[in-house]
């Protein structure tokens, strides 16, 4: 008895850990390729790693260098801060507006949802060699179509002043995951609300306004954050479509850190680099966390608090 | 409860094993078979000419029963996998190499090698390319390959404008000249072509022409990057955009050249098989001299290096020789241009048309040495002239050249 006891025991211990080792795979993985290199450039954040000579100890020389002894540090930060400031609020309208577009009855729409979302599964490097062509200035089909408008298109990539545009332009292009995320959270609004809206005599404006908004805002929360993070990280385009240039206009902080590494094979200094970015994000996330509560809106929320109130004494 | 405790053994088992798997691949390489002595070798080549190489490893590899040369293309960001490789303490023991200043302090010093083979040996190599292949007087690779810089220049075009070929020994006036008459607007036709945003290693040829360089033995850019001399070369080309007959391109110019709207550029040899494909009619001449001055070219060189890591090293030198032999040059001709001596003397390189271009230019450009071996961090002073040439060149911009200059020597 108390040996069938001992083993239905062990089997229960046994039965708490098999989920783990079920995910066991994943975990080795992240350990090992995430967490691990994670950990060694934090480390190697306080060394100067020429990577072909032995690493050596200068504690935060790599920091102090950033903040006091590299202007193009400040510009690339700023270049990049410029950029999420234009492409956050336009990747989020382009992809709110289409995703409303899809949303509605009407013939092909399949065809469009496909066509919007192709840019998001094109890799990175063929979206910036398109990118490059259709910009050129002589012979793009941008100037091309803008010249049959009578216009005269800027020189994109080749004037300082219209390249970060451009990247703006590329990179909002590909909002098509985006977009699938508010597509599916606009379906799944309940049309009961729309109909008595629409009894009360509310327009499309108004129903937009009243209902899909309020309701969609945790995803905008979402997306806001995610826009935000990988407009801070973006490196593909200005790495292929313009390599920092014309005039280091679109040096990136992410070319930035990349040229450290890779280029001047600074790994250490590069590493110091990426480590404040992460701080930045994590802080500009933190804030956006913080804002949510006056602007997102949870729908349980409601069903819950009056019920609860009712309840109560 | 004992055939429940069975199965959940087994799966930890089978977890365990599929995690082992998953990341433990690929330890077994190291062990050599049979005393036979395994080499890595890494090149940056890819597609047609990997073919190649590998059928020259696998004759290597017959001729030496006692080592395997096993062939690791790197392609596209060569250089980042090496350098990987080298902070991994995992560089492959025989590798491509170009930018010896920066990988000197991984790469394992040949002349104690070279001078073992007799002085025949290293006699039979071009002297200028030594150059190339060295950092602080020692001889860190074998040349494999090279070339110089010319200026090409599109036949047709020479034609229409009932103009004559340029010809050896002609200056940068006659080039000018040339190209005001080969520029021609109605049709969008410019008469010469240069990178709007030149990479400075290549560059630094134009201000050797003039007797000028970016820096000093002693690695000053100040009074050399901006010393009179250099800043003629940027005006002249800044004035042949200005003047409307060249345009600056993204590339080297090679594009344009094969869309048929430019008439001449400089580059490599890179350019001859991709002209040849886009059915230009084209020939090839000398760099330009300046007034007072001679025609100088940059050597883009690729060699063949030893890793300081490696733990086989005679046998890696046994296959760096046979990379470098007379045979192996001769195999890759069609697409490199041999670096011995007696390869171009007997396959009479010094008659063909356009090749015998490169190697003159070869023997006018002895002992220049490119300011990034001269300085430390060349790949920031590389990027700062990058900069300064831009600022020149760029249309919206358009800065003056000494400005610039006196500047970017700071």
């Amino acid at each position: 008895m108390e040996q069938a006891a001992k083993s239905y025991k062990r089997a229960r211990k046994l039965a708490k850990w098999t989920p783990y080792l079920f995910i066991s795979p994943w975990i080795v993985g992240i350990l090992l390729f995430t967490v691990g290199p994670l950990v060694f450039s934090l480390i190697m954040s306080f060394f100067n790693w020429p990577v072909t000579s032995k690493p050596k100890f200068i504690g935060l020389g790599n920091y102090s260098k950033m903040f006091t002894d590299d202007p193009q540090f400040y510009k690339s930060l700023w270049i990049t801060l410029k950029f999420a400031i234009f492409y956050v609020p336009l990747s989020l309208g382009i992809s709110l507006i289409l995703a409303l577009l899809i949303t509605q009855n009407v013939k092909g729409v399949k065809i469009f949802r496909t066509i919007f979302y192709l840019p998001a599964v094109v890799s990175g490097v063929a979206v910036s060699i398109i990118w490059g062509w259709i910009f050129n200035t002589k012979y793009g089909i941008l100037n091309y179509a803008l010249s049959l408008l009578g216009i005269e298109g800027p020189k994109w990539l080749v004037d300082p002043n219209s390249a970060i545009i451009s990247i703006v332009i590329a990179s909002a292009w590909g909002v098509g995951t985006m977009m699938l995320i508010f597509y599916t959270n606009i379906k799944g609004i309940s049309p009961d609300l729309y109909e008595s809206a629409a009894i009360d005599g509310a327009g499309p404006f108004r129903q937009f306004w009243s209902i899909t908004l309020p309701l969609i805002t945790p995803t905008l929360f979402f997306n806001l954050i995610t826009s935000t993070i990988s407009a801070l990280q973006q490196l593909t385009l200005v790495l292929l479509l313009t390599n920092g240039g014309p005039l280091k206009s679109t040096y990136f902080y992410g070319l930035f850190v990349y040229n450290n590494a890779f280029k001047h094979h600074k790994l250490g200094y590069a590493s110091a680099n990426a480590w404040f970015m992460f701080i930045i994000i994590l802080l500009l996330t933190a804030l956006i966390f913080r804002s949510s509560s006056v602007w997102v809106f949870y729908e349980n929320e409601v069903k819950n608090k009056p019920a609860r109130g009712g309840k109560g004494k | 409860m004992l055939k429940a405790k069975g199965k959940s053994l087994f799966i930890v088992m089978l977890l365990v094993v599929l995690s082992l798997t998953a990341c433990g691949g690929g330890t077994g390489n190291k062990a050599d078979q049979g005393g036979k002595q395994t080499i890595r070798f890494a090149t940056w080549d890819s597609e047609d000419n990997l073919t190649l190489q590998q059928e020259l490893i696998d004759k290597f590899n017959e001729q030496h029963p006692d080592i395997q040369v096993n062939l690791e293309a790197y392609g596209s960001d060569y250089d980042t996998k090496i350098t990987a490789g080298m902070g991994a303490k995992d560089a492959p023991d025989v590798m491509y190499m170009w930018n010896y200043p920066t990988y000197k302090d991984a790469l394992e010093p040949l002349d104690p090698y070279i001078e073992k083979e007799g002085s025949d040996f290293k006699d039979n190599f071009y002297d200028t390319l030594w150059n190339y292949n060295s950092a602080d007087d020692q001889i860190l690779g074998l040349p494999v390959g090279y070339t110089t810089h010319v200026v090409y220049y599109n036949k047709d075009l020479f034609d229409a404008a009932g103009i004559p070929y340029p010809q050896d020994g002609w200056t940068w006036e006659d080039l000018q000249a040339d190209a005001k008459k080969l520029a021609n607007d109605a049709e969008s036709i410019s008469g010469f072509a240069f990178s709007g945003k030149p990479d400075p290693y290549d560059y630094e040829m134009f201000l050797w022409g003039n007797g000028a360089s970016y820096v000093d033995d002693q690695g000053n850019l100040e009074g050399n990057l901006n010393s009179p001399k250099s800043i003629e070369v940027l005006t002249m080309f800044q004035n042949m955009l200005k003047e409307g007959y060249a345009i600056t391109t993204e590339g080297s110019g090679a594009t344009e050249m094969k869309s048929g709207k430019v008439a001449m550029f400089t580059n490599g040899a890179w350019s001859i098989g991709s002209l040849r494909e886009a059915g230009i009619n084209f020939g090839v001449v000398e760099l330009p001299k300046s007034k007072d001055g001679s025609a100088i070219s940059i050597v883009s060189s690729s060699g063949i290096s030893m890793s300081k890591e490696s733990s086989k090293k005679d046998a890696a030198w046994e296959f760096i020789k046979f990379w470098t032999s007379e045979e192996a040059n001769k195999a890759r001709i069609d697409y490199e241009l041999p670096v011995l001596k007696s390869v171009v003397e007997s396959e009479n390189l010094k008659n063909d048309e356009l090749k015998k271009v490169f190697y003159h230019m070869l023997e006018m450009s002895e002992k220049y040495t490119p300011a990034s071996f001269k300085v430390d961090n060349w790949s920031e002073i590389s990027e700062r002239l990058e900069l300064a040439f831009e600022s020149i060149f760029n249309p919206s911009t358009l800065m003056d050249p000494k400005a610039v200059l006196d500047d970017a020597a700071q």
